[in-house]
């Protein structure tokens, strides 16, 4: 107890901080049997009856393997693109010569990861909308027919990937030239000395020197595959492209908060929430074999 | 130093492709702006790349003259100063307190939180509980339940961990408490990773629409990002002509011929602009930021 008491103000600043997830995290939890309940808001969920895997019918329709399938193609053409562009973006920026340039490129490309996805959706909207985008007017100028790009599936995923890549692409290259600047420079020296051109410099020095941060980040990126930034699809999600753009979060908010499916809602997100926990495991281990340490 | 031609192209051409990117960048803002500060109609026929070329700020004149989008705006700026000293406080003395070694239970307490990083109820048990406790429809919603970041309490006790323990014991010897030693000692060797963390904080607080969407169903207390978020797919100008205080502005704007478009315009670019304005300042700020937060915790 003595010790206890003598760490008394410490445990009173934690204390806050362990109310606040007991509230908002551990009872959410609990909360989860709502998937096994036939729950109504405004009543309790502990009274609430059983109804066994009644609200898990929804794997029996077509539509959430649809789902399924846009969530896994969308995180995987994030992650295709989204992996290697920032890679290649720190290289360019390290081999600018102008100091003055690098700083402007650096400063510029940072901007867009603090703009909201509903302001990227705005940027969207004002170039390719039908009536005055400016997209639309210069392929009109071209000759060409009009693109209904907001409205179609066809460019629902291409619009996505580009609009993320956009948006994140500078920002992801922070940890890329943090390791870069910690490259002993007395390497590049001895590769001059040896005759090595800018190219060889970079395949032998530059790429294995980030190779460590390269690893971290891709082991860091297996859990968002599950989860494809609901954020960035809602807001360019409509009626037209549905087809291609309702992904596991969407499906969830629309059938849970939207159209009341508490129960059904709940278990697509267990469902969800069990495959993450699994991916953060597997990153866990993975990372333990690879880098001799794990996460936590 | 001399470059061979070889390199030379290579120079050229990464300048090249680099200043693409930044016109990628900054280009969408500038016609955004140029749309925004254009009579509607007239931006409507096309031709309007970078300037106006029938300049108003009638479009401005009507979004700041909506009641709705002037309170969404007092919410956001509300929400950003009180969720962001609140967030860090909790947050911050939380990470304090662990980051005594010898406290008992310190393992069992790091567990409790780690957890809520890997596992989530979801969010539909998530708005049952917040429906519960009566946060639905109140301006608290935006504050409480992100009050404490187990992610920032990881990157901040990372940080609190290398402070050197013999400033903190020589403090004790002198008499001072915990409280005193975390705001004495602990808070001004920490500026830069607080200074970080508090704007990726702010940050976060001004752009989320979701719980002003979803949380919320009084118009008079959603914040500017969820307006924005409603009147994307609006197919008309009533969102903004209506509870609108500058009739005089409205009449004119009618015979400019404002379209829906050059009023997105606007207020997205009102909504904006904060961003771009503290931007160039807080730059040096948020790279610290990452690479702090990019060491495992």
């Amino acid at each position: 107890m003595g010790r206890l008491y003598k760490y008394r103000w410490q445990y009173l600043m934690i204390l806050p901080a362990v109310l606040l997830l007991f509230l908002f995290n551990y009872i959410p939890m609990a909360g989860i049997q709502i998937a096994f309940r036939d729950f109504q808001i405004g009543s309790s969920i502990w009274s609430s009856p059983w109804v066994g895997l009644d609200n898990f019918a929804f794997l029996q329709e077509p539509h959430f393997w649809v789902v399924v399938q846009n969530t896994l193609y969308i995180s995987v053409l994030k992650f295709v693109f989204g992996f290697p562009a920032p890679i290649l973006l720190a290289l360019m920026i390290n081999e600018v010569m102008h100091g003055g340039f690098k700083r402007f490129v650096q400063s510029v490309s940072y901007l867009p990861h603090f703009f909201s996805w509903i302001v990227v959706a705005y940027i969207l909207q004002s170039l390719l909308t039908l009536d005055g985008g400016l997209v639309n007017e210069l392929i009109g100028k071209a000759g060409g027919e009009p693109i209904f790009f907001l409205g179609s599936t066809e460019w629902f995923r291409p619009m996505i990937v580009a609009s993320g890549l956009w948006k994140e692409v500078g920002w992801n290259t922070i940890l890329y030239l943090a390791a870069i600047t910690a490259i002993d420079p007395q390497l590049y020296e001895a590769a001059k000395v040896e005759g090595a051109g800018k190219w060889a410099q970079i395949r032998h020095i530059t790429f294995p020197g980030i190779l460590p941060t390269i690893s971290i980040v891709l082991i860091l990126s297996i859990p968002s595959l599950i989860t494809v930034g609901m954020d960035q699809i809602y807001p360019m999600m409509n009626s037209a492209n549905m087809e291609v753009s309702d992904v596991l979060d969407t499906y969830v908010l629309r059938s849970g908060l939207q159209q009341g499916y508490f129960g059904m809602a709940t278990a697509v997100g267990l469902i969800s929430s069990v495959i993450a926990l699994f991916l953060v495991l597997l990153t866990n281990q993975t990372s333990r074999k690879i880098n001799g340490e794990g996460l936590w | 130093m001399k470059l061979t031609l070889g390199e030379k192209a290579g120079q050229t051409a990464i300048v090249a492709l680099l200043s693409l990117l930044c016109l990628s960048v900054l280009y969408p803002f500038l016609y955004m702006l140029a749309i925004s500060l254009n009579e509607g109609a007239d931006a409507a026929r096309g031709g309007v790349y970078l300037w106006p070329r029938s300049f108003t700020l009638i479009n401005y004149e009507i979004v700041l003259g909506n009641e709705v989008i002037r309170n969404s705006y007092w919410i956001t700026i509300a929400r950003t100063v009180v969720g962001t000293v609140c967030g860090m406080l909790v947050t911050l003395v939380a990470a304090f307190g662990l980051s005594y070694r010898g406290l008992p239970f310190r393992k069992g307490i790091l567990g409790y939180i780690l957890i809520t990083m890997l596992f989530s109820g979801g969010l539909v048990p998530i708005y049952i509980q917040l429906h519960n406790l009566g946060l639905t429809n109140h301006f608290l919603v935006y504050i409480i339940p992100r009050m404490f970041s187990a992610w920032n309490m990881f990157v901040m006790l990372k940080f609190l961990q290398g402070i050197p323990e013999a400033l903190v014991e020589s403090a004790e010897l002198d008499g001072a408490g915990p409280v005193r030693i975390l705001f004495r000692i602990i808070v001004p060797l920490s500026k830069p990773m607080l200074a970080a963390l508090g704007l990726f904080t702010a940050v976060g607080h001004w752009n989320d629409w979701f719980a002003g969407a979803f949380y919320v169903t009084d118009q008079s207390l959603i914040p500017v990002q969820t307006y924005l978020q409603q009147l994307l797919n609006a197919s008309d100008l009533s969102a903004v002509m209506g509870s609108n205080t500058n009739q005089e502005a409205l009449a004119r704007g009618s015979q400019q011929n404002i379209t829906l478009m050059s009023i997105k315009m606007a207020v997205v670019m009102v909504s904006a602009l904060p961003i771009l304005c503290v931007y160039p300042f807080l730059q040096k700020y948020f790279v610290k930021g990452v690479l702090i937060g990019s060491v495992k915790g």
